[in-house]
């Protein structure tokens, strides 16, 4: 390793130096959390939860009526249509006669683990608003995200390895860009390191193809000689030292990370469980797979984005729902389970919290004919593991799934419900920033008990 | 819980149900009606009445007569619902058991509750909060006090009163400051600190040799007089101001022209602008000085900041919340963003202080300044409107083109629709329901085929015609007129201002007073006058008045604020080392009698920002070495004394323009739009539009200064972004220095970084031969501004020597070392 040719600093000092001056080094929460790691998938474009997690028997008997009686019905392109049922039928399942779509027939046969609330609801019905929302607890861009909050709470496991790890769709990333996994104003070791489920994991992570490890080990030797001449003149500064001891991490990182997305070590039953084989799931298959890999070797958050780009290419079904979803569901469903069940078999969903999210919900009338519009007044949201009590559902949205009827719970209840998880009071972590101690959940919020186990 | 009720009060509970109406209106007067009253409805809701309580709240009605386990206003006020009601108190348990004895029975109620009067009073009484005497002894709302350098014993260190100052603190704790650094260290110091690149070795030998006895102040008065150091220290400026050439969100469009403003600020510095006057362009400059292109230039400040996609009431209220904020932390360094919904909890900032800035800021909108004459603009309407014409009749040929196929794939659309919407549509116009309605506009407005479907619907032999049509509009689209240059300025709509007014809670739905334009309250005695607008004038004056009470002399926290920056950028912590918040939660100056000494020096000398770093510059502070020593850490490891220099990783920015200057590629010039180096396109994978239009690393057009590089909201520039370049979205003064991993990574393998690593190896042999001790020597004076030590070149000689391959890797290595990335 590279401290051993740095000649004047013992190694020992330097490994211990990696523990206490990293700004990632381990921490302890406030109180003992269950979960050590949480992987976020994000459903982008917004899911409709009258066609998956949250059945509306109403929009059949009142198929193409005019929604009346809700206020002014706020739509954000086109003209608002009548009351559109779902194409999908909802059967009950698992032991607690959970409602689930044939949209999700993986996910159904795993109610029993999961928690739902159907009455989340967001402020904004624009997506980079709802998706900083989601992501941030503000609107605005320019906080740290969920990411950072938890790896600037407790640090992280593994060194070698990004602590705080995004996954984009293949097709696109999502409306708001990188401020969407950004560490605002918190410190760079907080952000989001985008992972690649094909190829090189990490932009910049593959040495050069010409830079052998032999010839990379020369170098860090040469550089290793030239950082310990300067540190001399400052022996008690650590954070020279510290920067010196990025570059083991970062050559460790080279492997390391290689290691973590090498799926082929899986074995075919897994590959296959994650739907690797099959070409609808395969992309998002990988990313399940690699967000377990990711945790099981000591990542502390995982964030999964299904859908890229815009419309069709992600969950927003302004038109021809029953094909936009319909897809997205396909690719996304086996997958998920997959996860589920991968993680419960190996004792990690204990640890391990999984959010299932979007940015918002959709309409229960039709938009275009065949779609749904955007509708942040409430929405369905799951978790799973971590210390979630499965099998429940928190709240309830009217009987069209238009707005919040009872229990409504809004962003800043989700994350604190998700820093409780991980043992924190989500009111006491704060980081101090222009003046005030700043908190993921504002100025609000409280955990959602019904769901904690 | 009844039967836990003491027995008078049950019996007066019960007693008196005729008379529960009248409690409960008492109750609800004194506890509720404030915020849903009159005045203010928060969360839509109005409690005065039965029928608006049945009514409710955009979360629904918040009374079921007869049933307090479903009433909203029973459960938020027993605390058993969230938002527990009232805020931060709660009912006492004899008012919660007439609320729920009154819905029991029914929830009769013949008045309304809460006089009109009353409650506008109320409001208006909120709106005050007046400053006690005490609040204003804070000490920085005090006056700046210029009290002469105090005596030192060691004299001979003291070369200007910066020293004195530091000097009596460090004598009086038993410090000793440390030795002078070296000559080369110095000058390195000062180029990266002023320059933000590297000094050559021709100039460091200048120095060295140099036995003038100003030597120093020679090289402190050629590094301030280049436009570099209005590269350099205008990026210190555009963090704060939250610089960025797109504007965020969803589109994340360009701002056109913003790079105007960039260029603006740099060339001010230079120039050294007055930093009143700097300050008082950016606020006014439309007002204070039209007809100059400066001026309008300069108001691109107002321009900055996100673009929101729906334009709403609420949205302005967000951008001029951002405008206050930055405004509050850049010039006042005061968090006055804290008092939007309240009274700042910490500081003596009134609420209505908010609300005042805001109506200075209010009428501001969006005016692009034409920095071309007027016969030109109108030649260019001319031609973009002959332009247009030439392209009619390509595009009305496409048109009729897809005509026939575009009909075809609606009817096939609506083949396609579900029963009910096709039965919808055979209903007669005048017969429909309302859903019939709805569903029949959706039909016929919508379109739901994308262009491709079009295009694929066609026969080859149309597609074919489709596509020579396209092809000629692009060859005339490349002749569309340019548009004239023009600065993204900002103006009103006239001199009679839009009135805007106080917000409870933050709230648009709760309008309070119209507010008059104000200041910081804390701050003043007397409400300065706001100039009247002169007949002419198209705009209120407003920004200007405020500009002008801004950076007048008599205001202590102007001048504190900026010379504690400049202060913080010389010496790496302020002297108020939390430099936008001089308030409660900040810190205390670490040498207040320096900081006001500097304050006033600052506006003697005309507000010259030189000046002022002249006198930091060629102070013996400054000067000194940065190595350890261990007594003075063991007092201040903090180094709040000042007792040496710091050493400190310098920004992302600096890193890449040094390794591009030593590597002798970089293109210093200045100016202009913005470029775009290269960035992996999986890091910012499109949506709606945003895209970054990367050059290749080996495209010598990128290779400007860091400055210069287009800086995108939604796709950083990862080489900046992992060395906390900030996000450009919030007001940053001063940047994280993180030390992880991926900076190593970036360092180690970036194809760019290789590549420049590659030129240093080419600019070594071309200008150091063969000779690898030259070459060794060269590289180290080039990156380092020092000979190599003999354990360096032992150590470099090993790694070169039969491998003339790892050159390059050499060059890689002092790149990525300590000493190039740190101040020395």
């Amino acid at each position: 390793m590279l401290w051993k040719a740095g000649g004047g600093i013992a190694g020992l000092a330097l490994t211990d130096l990696l523990a206490a001056e990293s700004p990632l080094a381990p921490k302890k929460p406030h109180f003992a959390g269950k979960a050590k790691a949480v992987i976020s998938i994000f459903c982008y474009g917004g899911v409709s939860q009258m066609d998956s997690f949250d059945p509306k028997p109403e929009l059949y008997r009142r198929r193409g009526e005019a929604m009346t009686g809700k206020g002014e019905v706020v739509v954000s392109q086109g003209n608002p249509g009548g009351f559109m049922p779902s194409p999908w039928e909802f059967r009950k399942h698992g032991q607690c006669g959970m409602d689930v779509s044939a949209l999700f027939p993986n996910v159904a046969q795993l109610v029993d683990d999961i928690g739902f609330i159907r009455s989340m609801y967001a402020v904004s019905n624009d997506h980079a608003p709802a998706l900083f929302q989601m992501n941030t607890g503000s609107i605005l861009p320019g906080n740290p995200s969920m990411g950072s909050w938890a790896t600037y709470g407790l640090g992280t496991q593994n060194q070698s390895l990004p602590a705080y790890i995004v996954f984009t769709d293949p097709r696109g990333g999502p409306i708001g860009g990188a401020p969407n996994w950004g560490n605002g104003y918190m410190p760079a070791a907080y952000q989001g390191t985008q992972f690649r489920s094909t190829g090189d994991p990490i932009v910049d992570l593959k040495p050069a193809s010409d830079m052998t490890p032999e010839r990379q080990r020369r170098w860090l030797d040469l550089l290793a000689k030239l950082n310990t001449e300067h540190a001399q003149k400052n022996p008690e500064d650590t954070e020279l030292s510290a920067r010196i001891a990025t570059y083991e991490l970062a050559f460790r990182m080279q492997t390391e990370a290689l290691e973590a997305a090498a799926l082929d070590k899986e074995s075919a039953a897994t590959r296959k469980l994650y739907g690797l084989e099959d070409k609808t799931t395969e992309y998002f298959g990988r990313q399940c797979l690699l967000a377990r890999r990711l945790v099981e070797r000591g990542v502390r958050f995982v964030q999964l984005y299904s859908g890229g780009g815009n419309f069709q290419t992600s969950w927003d079904a302004h038109w021809d729902i029953e094909y936009n979803h319909g897809l997205h569901a396909k690719e996304t469903d086996a997958p998920i389970a997959g996860l589920l069940r991968d993680l419960k078999s190996r004792g990690l969903l204990d640890s391990t919290l999984v959010l299932w999210h979007g940015e918002f919900g959709r309409m229960p009338i039709s938009q275009r004919m065949s779609g749904r519009d955007h509708n942040p007044h409430a929405f369905t949201v799951w978790m799973a593991g971590g210390g979630v009590k499965g099998g429940v559902a928190v709240g309830q949205s009217d009987e069209f799934g238009y707005k919040v009827a009872e229990n409504g719970k809004s962003i800043n209840d989700l994350h604190a419900t998700m820093l409780h998880l991980l043992g924190f009071n989500h009111e006491k972590l704060t980081y101090f920033h222009n003046g005030r101690h700043m908190r993921l959940t504002d100025v609000s919020g409280n955990v959602i008990k019904d769901l904690v186990a | 819980m009844l039967l836990r009720l003491s027995v008078p009060l049950l019996a007066a509970v019960s007693a008196f149900a005729d008379d529960l109406p009248r409690q409960t209106a008492e109750i609800l007067a004194a506890n509720c009606i404030a915020c849903h009253g009159s005045a203010m409805k928060m969360g839509g809701l109005d409690l005065r009445t039965r029928e608006a309580m049945l009514k409710g709240g955009t979360r629904g009605p918040v009374l079921v007569p007869g049933d307090h386990t479903k009433s909203a206003l029973y459960l938020h006020a027993a605390h058993d619902a969230q938002p527990a009601m009232p805020p931060g108190k709660k009912l006492q348990d004899w008012q919660l058991t007439v609320l729920r004895r009154w819905i029991g029975t029914g929830a009769p109620l013949d008045r309304e509750i809460g006089g009109a009067t009353d409650a506008k009073s109320a409001m208006a009484a909120m709106e005050e909060r007046p400053i006690t005497e005490q609040e204003r002894q804070f000490w920085s709302f005090q006056p700046v006090k210029r009290v002469a350098p105090p005596a030192v014993k060691n004299k001979a260190w003291v070369r200007t009163p910066v020293d004195a100052f530091l000097l009596a603190s460090m004598e009086a704790k038993g410090l000793k400051p440390s030795p002078e650094a070296s000559r080369r260290a110095l000058i390195r110091r000062a180029y990266l600190d002023l320059w933000g690149l590297p000094v050559w070795p021709n100039e460091i030998e200048e120095f060295v040799n140099d036995k003038r006895p100003d030597a120093w102040e020679r090289v402190v008065d050629r590094l301030l007089e280049s436009k570099h150091y209005g590269e350099r220290w205008g990026r210190h400026w555009l963090d704060l101001v939250r610089y960025a050439d797109s504007g965020g969100f969803e589109y994340d469009r360009d701002i056109r022209n913003a790079w105007r403003f960039r260029d603006w600020v740099i060339d001010a510095l230079h120039k050294d602008m007055p930093y009143d006057r700097f300050v008082r362009l950016q606020l006014a400059g439309d007002e204070i000085a039209p007809e100059d292109p400066g001026a309008q230039t300069a108001t691109g400040f107002y321009r900055l900041g996100l673009e929101h996609n729906v334009k709403s009431e609420l949205t302005r209220v967000e951008e001029l919340d951002d405008l206050i904020q930055i405004t509050g932390n850049s010039f006042l360094g005061v968090t006055i963003g804290c008092a939007r919904c309240h009274n700042h909890k910490f500081d003596p900032i009134p609420q209505k202080d908010y609300y005042r800035l805001q109506a200075v800021f209010y009428n501001t909108k969006d005016a692009d300044f034409p920095l071309v004459d007027e016969a030109t603009l109108a030649r260019h309407k001319e031609a973009t409107k002959a332009f247009e014409k030439r392209l009619e009749p390509q595009k009305k040929a496409i048109e009729e083109l897809e005509k026939p196929y575009r009909d075809l794939l609606t009817s096939r659309e609506r083949d396609k629709l579900p029963p009910y919407m096709k039965d919808a549509l055979a209903v007669p116009v005048e017969k429909r329901t309302e859903g019939q309605k709805l569903i029949a506009i959706q039909v016929e407005k919508t379109r739901n085929f994308s262009a491709d479907d079009v295009i694929n619907a066609m026969t080859p032999e149309d597609r074919r015609k489709r596509d020579e049509l396209l092809d000629q509009i692009k060859e005339i689209e490349k002749q569309r007129p340019e548009p004239p240059a023009a600065a993204a300025a900002v103006g009103e709509g006239g001199r009679v201002p839009e009135p805007s007014y106080f917000l409870h809670r933050g709230s648009t739905d709760s309008k309070g007073s119209v507010m008059k334009p104000g200041v910081l309250s804390v701050l003043v005695r007397e409400e300065p006058a706001f100039p009247e607008p002169p007949a002419s004038a198209k705009s209120s004056y407003r920004r200007k008045g405020y500009a002008e009470w801004l950076t007048a002399p008599s205001n202590p926290l102007f001048a504190r604020v900026m010379v504690n920056r400049i202060w913080q950028h010389h010496f790496g912590e302020g002297i108020v080392r939390t430099p936008s918040n001089f308030g409660k939660t900040g810190e205390r100056p670490t040498h207040p009698e320096l900081l006001d000494w500097l304050a006033s020096e600052f506006v003697a000398r005309g507000w010259s920002l030189k000046a002022m770093h002249r006198l930091m510059l060629t102070s013996s502070a400054y000067r000194q070495a940065s190595g350890d020593i261990a007594a003075n850490n063991a007092v201040d490891a903090e180094n709040r004394l000042v007792w040496r220099m710091p050493r400190q990783r310098i920004e992302g920015e600096i890193i890449r323009d040094q390794i591009l200057a030593v590597a002798g590629r970089l293109d210093s010039a200045a100016g202009g739009p913005g470029v775009h180096p290269f960035i992996d396109p999986s890091l910012y994978q499109g949506s709606s539009g945003r895209t970054w239009p990367g050059k290749k690393d080996s495209d010598a057009s990128t290779w400007r200064r860091s400055v210069y590089v287009h800086s995108k909201r939604t796709i950083p520039l990862p080489m900046l972004e992992v060395f906390d370049k900030p996000d450009a979205i919030t007001h940053c003064a001063r940047r994280n220095r993180s030390t992880i991993a991926p900076q190593a990574l970036i360092l180690m393998n970036n194809s760019f970084v290789r590549l420049q690593a590659g030129e240093f190896a080419r600019r070594l042999e071309r200008e150091a031969g063969r000779d690898l001790s030259k070459q060794v020597d060269l590289a180290f004076s080039l990156a380092y501004g020092r000979a190599p030590s003999p354990a360096e070149r032992t150590a470099a000689h090993r790694f070169l020597e039969g491998k003339p391959e790892a050159l390059s890797d050499f060059c890689q290595a002092l790149f990525n070392s300590n000493e190039f990335v740190y101040t020395p």
